[in-house]
């Protein structure tokens, strides 16, 4: 049958018709072979440009159309639906793209316009050819993945689970409550930190929507959205959690004493433990890496003890395997370390303390219940300096950017411990105060005027102890003058760092970071909480930098982007995919080896594509010695006859 | 109220009753913090029984107490000796 071609050309306002001589390519294009209507109109994309195009289709008759306009991750969408709306086949209708490709990128009126005929006469080419297509629909697992089970992980499960979803939350470390559960007072309103977390926690292991997996990793991870398959190692505790009853008679005993992670280093705990009394699951934990064996002759005391024989050194491994329709990656943050950040003696003066140290002084369930001493000889510290920017915004040396969160922090710290100490004094030393939020600034004015926290611009240059006094040397910037202050206690607010291990999930994820290793969202400014891999979310300062208040908004985000694919009876994937003629496929594999989707396989000798896999990318078809793997509406012959009429124009 | 290092390691007081040891040497292999050693000197039965290289690193552990064939090494916790010792005076 003939083709019936219709072509349309957008002005863009100027910004094709600007360049590109839009009367004369639709003129031109009249009496190209096939067109049977051409137009040019000020706006396509308009209500008024679509039901041109659809009034054309249905007087003329037209089977095919190809609008010469922006590029097709624009409006393909929109056009394609209006074709559908007129009554032909969606894949009937191609863009060309005159305007990236074209009109932006040039300057000369006479080739620019020109080189828009060649296109349009491509495109048209490609649609001569092109087969009718339906999306190919693929069902949906309606559960979810959440790994990481700090509050963002923690939010988006609830947020996932009170829609109706079932929830897989995977967290690695023995209990939930990330970096949240060690803060003391939050900004801006100085509530407590554990009293607002732990209601959350508690919702968490109630749920029964929710299943909780602590101390475990995500191994492997399979599939597609809507249907990923993911192995998930979890890691043997040696202690039955259903049978422990929290007497603790374990730790009386247990001969070993090792830095508690949860004070940072601050106190020592057992080779069997709890991270913390409200730890969810509420159970202990034996560290196998500290224990001197499991060989129950070695030690065994905690054994021994244990009344209602909770304690297991068989307990082995198990890898789950779960199947879920999405994922939403919450893995949050770690602070620099002393690794990194050496110049300011953390580390190595026992009295120069991180943030999250710090912290830990001022909770009431702290090392010290709520005291601010130091930990050298456990006296108030009289006078107090605290660093913002330790490692960030130093492109040279560390970090090069804002951590975000420490401004507000350091004047939280700042003003804590004023609370706690009221004859004392603080000082904090800053580059500038960034203090965007609701409540913000008043909060950091708050410190100043209130609690008589002494703010000087500029940077600490050497920090040194002397006669049980640690030595700052610094310059305020603003009177000019050198500075020297014999402090007590030093707090560095140490630049926020991705989490460990969370390049290594991302591989297996396959969703992308940033050059600083946080988790690339899809758009900066239109997709903040998606990846780049479909069916993946971002939630918390896994992502980048925030605060408690950013972080929940996210993961709640998060969720819902999650809900907009578990809702769906079906997901449809564009059917534009490969196919192999299987008279000509030799089974030679080579397409086997080259998808980088994983889409191609062997079977009984010829390759054979996932359709849900595949992109259609085209690889396999570039690859083929024999030709029989080519993408629908994309086949040899149509791109060999695009580039004929591109290059006779 | 101790304040920040309120858990310390148990240490362990070891005990060797060098007569009766046949210089197997399991608990010199065993010791998973490498406390002891065979020494040179010859016991009653004419084998080297071990001495303490590094007490500080014994755990209490009593994995060598566990594991001697001949009883003749055990281990007390320091700490209740300490007690005992301070009860007595
Ligand atoms: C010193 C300090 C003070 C702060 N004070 C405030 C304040 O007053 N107010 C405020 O709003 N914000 C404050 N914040 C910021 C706040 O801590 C963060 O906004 C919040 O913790 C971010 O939560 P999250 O869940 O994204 O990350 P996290 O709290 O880091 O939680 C991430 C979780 O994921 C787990 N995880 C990591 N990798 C994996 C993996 N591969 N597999 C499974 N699980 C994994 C971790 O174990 C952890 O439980 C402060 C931060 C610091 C450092
Ligand atoms: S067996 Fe391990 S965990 Fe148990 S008491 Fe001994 S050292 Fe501690
Ligand atoms: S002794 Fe047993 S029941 Fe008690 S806290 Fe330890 S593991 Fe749990
Ligand atoms: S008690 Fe344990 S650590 Fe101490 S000497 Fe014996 S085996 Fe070694
Ligand atoms: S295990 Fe017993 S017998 Fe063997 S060397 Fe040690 S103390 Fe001697």
């Amino acid at each position: 049958m003939k083709k019936r071609i219709g072509y349309f050309i957008c002005h863009c306002g100027i910004n094709i018709a600007g360049t590109v001589d839009v009367k004369r390519v639709s003129e031109d294009l009249a009496s190209y072979p096939g067109i049977i209507h051409s137009e040019d109109y000020v706006y396509m994309c308009s209500d008024p440009g679509q039901s041109r195009m659809i009034e054309a289709i249905k007087e003329k008759k037209l089977d095919k159309v190809v609008i010469a306009c922006c590029s097709p991750t624009l409006h393909e969408t929109t056009f394609r639906n209006a074709a559908r709306t007129a009554g032909i086949n969606s894949f009937q209708c191609e863009i060309a793209n005159v305007r990236e490709q074209c009109s932006w990128v040039h300057k000369d009126k006479v080739k620019a316009t020109e080189k828009a005929i060649k296109i349009s006469k491509s495109v048209i080419e490609r649609a001569r050819f092109n087969e009718s297509l339906e999306p190919i629909s693929i069902p949906v697992t309606r559960r979810a993945l959440v790994i990481g089970g700090g509050i963002s992980g923690i939010q988006s499960a609830l947020d996932l689970a009170n829609s109706g979803y079932e929830v897989v939350l995977v967290e690695r470390s023995p209990s939930i409550g990330g970096h949240m559960i060690q803060l003391s007072e939050t900004f801006p309103t100085l509530d407590c930190s554990q009293c607002i977390m732990t209601p959350k926690m508690v919702e968490v292991s109630k749920h029964p929507k929710i299943k909780l997996l602590t101390y475990s990793e995500v191994q492997d991870i399979s599939g597609y959205v809507g249907n990923f398959k993911v192995k998930i190692l979890k890691k043997p505790t040696f202690v039955d959690p259903d049978k422990c009853t929290l007497c603790d008679e374990c730790t009386t005993v247990c001969p070993v004493a090792v830095p508690n992670e949860f004070d940072l280093g601050l106190t020592r705990r057992r080779a069997i433990y709890i991270p913390f009394p409200q730890a969810i699951p509420a159970t202990y934990t034996l560290d196998i890496n500290h224990c001197p064996g499991l060989v129950p002759i070695a030690c065994g005391k905690c054994a021994d003890v244990c009344e209602p024989k909770a304690i297991d050194y068989d307990m082995k491994p198990e890898i789950l395997e779960e199947e879920v329709g999405s994922i939403i990656v919450s893995t949050g943050f770690d602070l620099y370390g002393k690794d990194e950040m050496a110049e300011y003696g953390y580390g190595t003066y026992e009295d120069v303390l991180d943030g999250l140290q710090f912290e830990r002084l001022c909770s009431a369930s702290g090392p010290t219940m709520g005291k601010i001493l130091r930990p050298s000889d456990h006296k108030e510290p009289k006078e107090v300096v605290f660093i913002q920017c330790v490692g960030s915004r130093d492109p040279e040396q560390h970090c090069a950017y804002c951590s975000k969160i420490c401004c507000m922090y350091t004047a939280k710290h700042a003003m804590l411990y004023k609370h706690h100490v009221h004859d004392g004094q603080a000082y904090v030393f800053y580059i500038d105060i960034r203090s965007g939020g609701k409540g913000y600034e008043e909060f950091v004015q708050r410190a100043v005027e209130e609690d008589g926290v002494v703010y000087l611009r500029g940077k600490v240059s050497k920090i040194f102890e002397e006669n049980g006094k640690i030595r700052v040397w610094g310059v305020d910037t603003l009177s000019g003058k050198d500075i020297e202050i014999k402090a007590d206690m030093v707090v560095l607010a140490m630049a926020i760092r991705p989490s460990k291990g969370a390049d290594e999930l991302a591989k297996k994820l396959k969703i992308a970071m940033d050059k600083d290793g946080f988790l690339s969202e899809a758009h900066p400014k239109l997709r903040p909480v998606e990846s780049v891999t479909s069916g993946m979310f971002l939630a918390g300062a896994a992502q980048a930098p925030k605060d408690i208040p950013e972080a929940v908004a996210q993961a709640s985000g998060a969720a819902v982007k999650a809900v907009n694919i578990l809702s769906q009876e079906k997901l449809y994937h564009a059917p534009t995919v490969a196919a192999v003629n299987s008279t000509l496929c030799t089974g030679c594999g080579m397409c086997v080896d080259v998808c980088p989707y994983e889409a191609v396989s062997l079977a009984e000798g010829k390759a054979n594509v996932n359709e849900v896999l595949c992109e259609g990318c085209g690889t396999c078809m570039a690859t083929c010695l024999r030709a029989a793997a080519s993408v629908k509406n994309v086949t040899p012959q149509q791109v060999h006859n695009m580039i004929i009429a591109s290059l006779e124009g | 109220m101790a304040y920040f290092d309120n858990i310390k390691p148990k240490k362990g007081n070891i005990h060797i009753v060098k007569d009766r040891c046949k210089g197997c040497g399991f608990c010199v292999e065993y010791c998973p913090n490498n406390v002891l050693e065979l020494s040179e000197e010859f016991n009653i039965k004419g084998y080297h029984p071990p001495y303490i290289k590094h007490e500080e690193d014994c755990i209490y552990c009593q994995l060598c107490e566990t594991i001697c064939p001949e009883f003749s090494i055990y281990v007390t916790l320091k700490e209740e000796e300490e007690e005992i010792e301070k009860s007595k005076s």
